[in-house]
């Protein structure tokens, strides 16, 4: 058995990981972690490096994969890698759903009988609401794409991202489970979470303050480098982030794992763990 | 001496430099984690904070510079004369000045460091016959092109035991290593260092 895979194991490492395919975006979300858009450089990982990675992954240890970005669906080869991922490891990618036309669900029909999940951006039951933050006709593109998928038998979650989970309105929150429910969208795959004080929500002064201490340990692999967590490779004005950098060097992936395991160690007992993206 | 004029000249250079970085240097709460550590209360230096780009190479760069540059078998005062000899004969800017107050530090006097940039002849200050040897040394490493030539070779070995010619050639070779480096990128002074130098009349 590997370190890792002792790690993961106890519970020291998740076994999840991360795979940043992109930075560019055709929405610009107001509490966006990488200053996502549609004007920003691209910063792609390559087809055949998400795939060496995860190969290098299955073999360490590593349980499941994310792919997260940017929108990852701006990619033409998304939907293969997708699959392929699939294929190795369950797989959740997540997803803004807006660019999901009948072309890209035609080549997203493989992953039906695969272990993967869209994870799709919801924020509020009312399409207002949702379109303040997230940018106009967001909420009915969504409406729109996740009956497509449920009907071809493709996973979906909901993510909801709000400034402070526990504050919000019961009620409010009740119709937004309610209108999941009515898709085909069980409660347990509708994750609520805090927004992160970093890239574009920190430039807007929104969400939560977090420090590593915070966050899980979760192997993230960007065009830079290697990131402690998916909270990690953080764009503010223009600059990517480096406080939550583990390497630049990404392969094999043996190193990155290595000094994130020691980063690991050096946790604190009781350090709270408890912000997660998915 | 062309070598002392183009010292002089980078020297007054850097005093009226105001030119940004050529890359950015790590600042501490932009630090990745695993070079924490290597941070302190205060602002980081120029090769720290640069190498911080690169965490994993920070991590084994540093540990080794400091062990190629600190005391070790030869005493501060022989390294300084390496270190300092060997960025003057690159002429690194950032090593030259930083170095010089680092040597004063040490004790060396301002005529010995005078001589360690090449702004004064040798014998103006060193007459130790050990030193010199050193110093001889130091330059045929440093400023030759191939093998020490086979007298100086028999000098230092008679002059230093194996462990003090190893160290000796370790660190200009490592100096080398960082004067290349901090050229390169055109690593900035930091201003309180050009302050001390200001007021030593350097």
């Amino acid at each position: 058995m590997s370190a890792a895979a002792d790690a993961i194991a106890s519970g020291a490492l998740n076994g999840r990981v991360w795979f940043y395919s992109n930075y560019h975006c055709n929405l610009q979300c107001s509490y966006c972690l990488t200053e996502s858009g549609p004007r920003v450089l691209r910063r792609e990982l390559p087809g055949e490096v998400i795939l060496d990675r995860a190969a290098e992954a299955e073999a360490l240890g590593f349980t499941a994969f994310g792919v997260t970005g940017g929108e990852p669906f701006i990619r033409d080869d998304m939907p293969a890698l997708v699959a392929e991922l699939g294929r190795r490891r369950p797989t959740v990618v997540l997803s803004n759903a807006t660019l999901l036309n009948e072309r890209r669900l035609r080549e997203l029909e493989p992953v039906a009988d695969l272990p993967v999940h869209v994870q799709i951006s919801l924020d509020h039951p009312d399409p207002v609401a949702n379109d303040e933050m997230r940018g106009p006709e967001n909420f009915r593109k969504v409406m729109e794409a996740i009956p497509k998928l449920v009907e071809r038998g493709i996973g979906v979650r909901i993510a909801t991202t709000l400034e402070d989970p526990d504050a919000v309105d019961p009620e409010q929150r009740e119709r937004l489970c309610e209108l999941h429910r009515s898709m085909g969208i069980p409660d347990e795959d509708h994750v609520v979470r805090p927004i992160v004080n970093r890239g574009r929500a920190a430039t807007n002064d929104l969400g939560l303050l977090a420090g590593f201490e915070q966050l899980e340990p979760e192997l993230t692999v960007t065009v830079d480098g290697a990131f402690y967590s998916p909270f990690g490779p953080t764009v503010r004005g223009g600059r990517l982030d480096s406080d939550l950098l583990v390497s630049r060097a990404t392969a094999p992936l043996q190193r990155p794992v290595d000094a994130l395991l020691r980063i690991a160690d050096q946790l604190p007992d009781g350090h709270d763990a408890s912000i997660g993206i998915r | 001496m062309k070598h002392r004029r183009s010292v002089e000249q980078h020297a007054n250079e850097d005093a009226v430099s105001t030119a940004a970085p050529l890359v950015e240097l790590v600042m501490r709460d932009q630090a990745p984690l695993l070079a924490r550590r290597f941070f302190g209360d205060g602002p980081p230096s120029p090769i720290t904070a640069s190498l911080a780009q690169v965490p994993e190479l920070l991590e084994v760069a540093l540990p080794f510079i400091g062990a190629a540059l600190g005391p070790g078998a030869l005493d501060a005062r022989a390294k300084e004369l390496a270190i300092l000899r060997t960025s003057a004969l690159l002429e690194c800017r950032y090593c030259v000045q930083t170095h010089t107050a680092v040597a004063l530090d040490c004790g060396l006097s301002a005529e010995e460091v005078r001589v360690l940039r090449g702004e004064l002849e040798l014998d103006a200050a060193f007459t130790a016959e050990r030193e010199r040897t050193m110093l001889a040394w130091i330059d045929a490493v440093a400023a030759g092109r191939g093998t020490v030539d086979p007298g100086l070779q028999s000098r230092a070995a008679e002059a230093l035991a194996d462990h003090e010619l190893v160290e000796l050639t370790l660190t200009v070779t490592a100096t080398l290593m960082l004067n290349r480096y901090c050229t390169a990128l055109d690593l900035p002074v930091s201003a309180a260092t050009l302050a001390r130098l200001t007021e030593e009349g350097f």
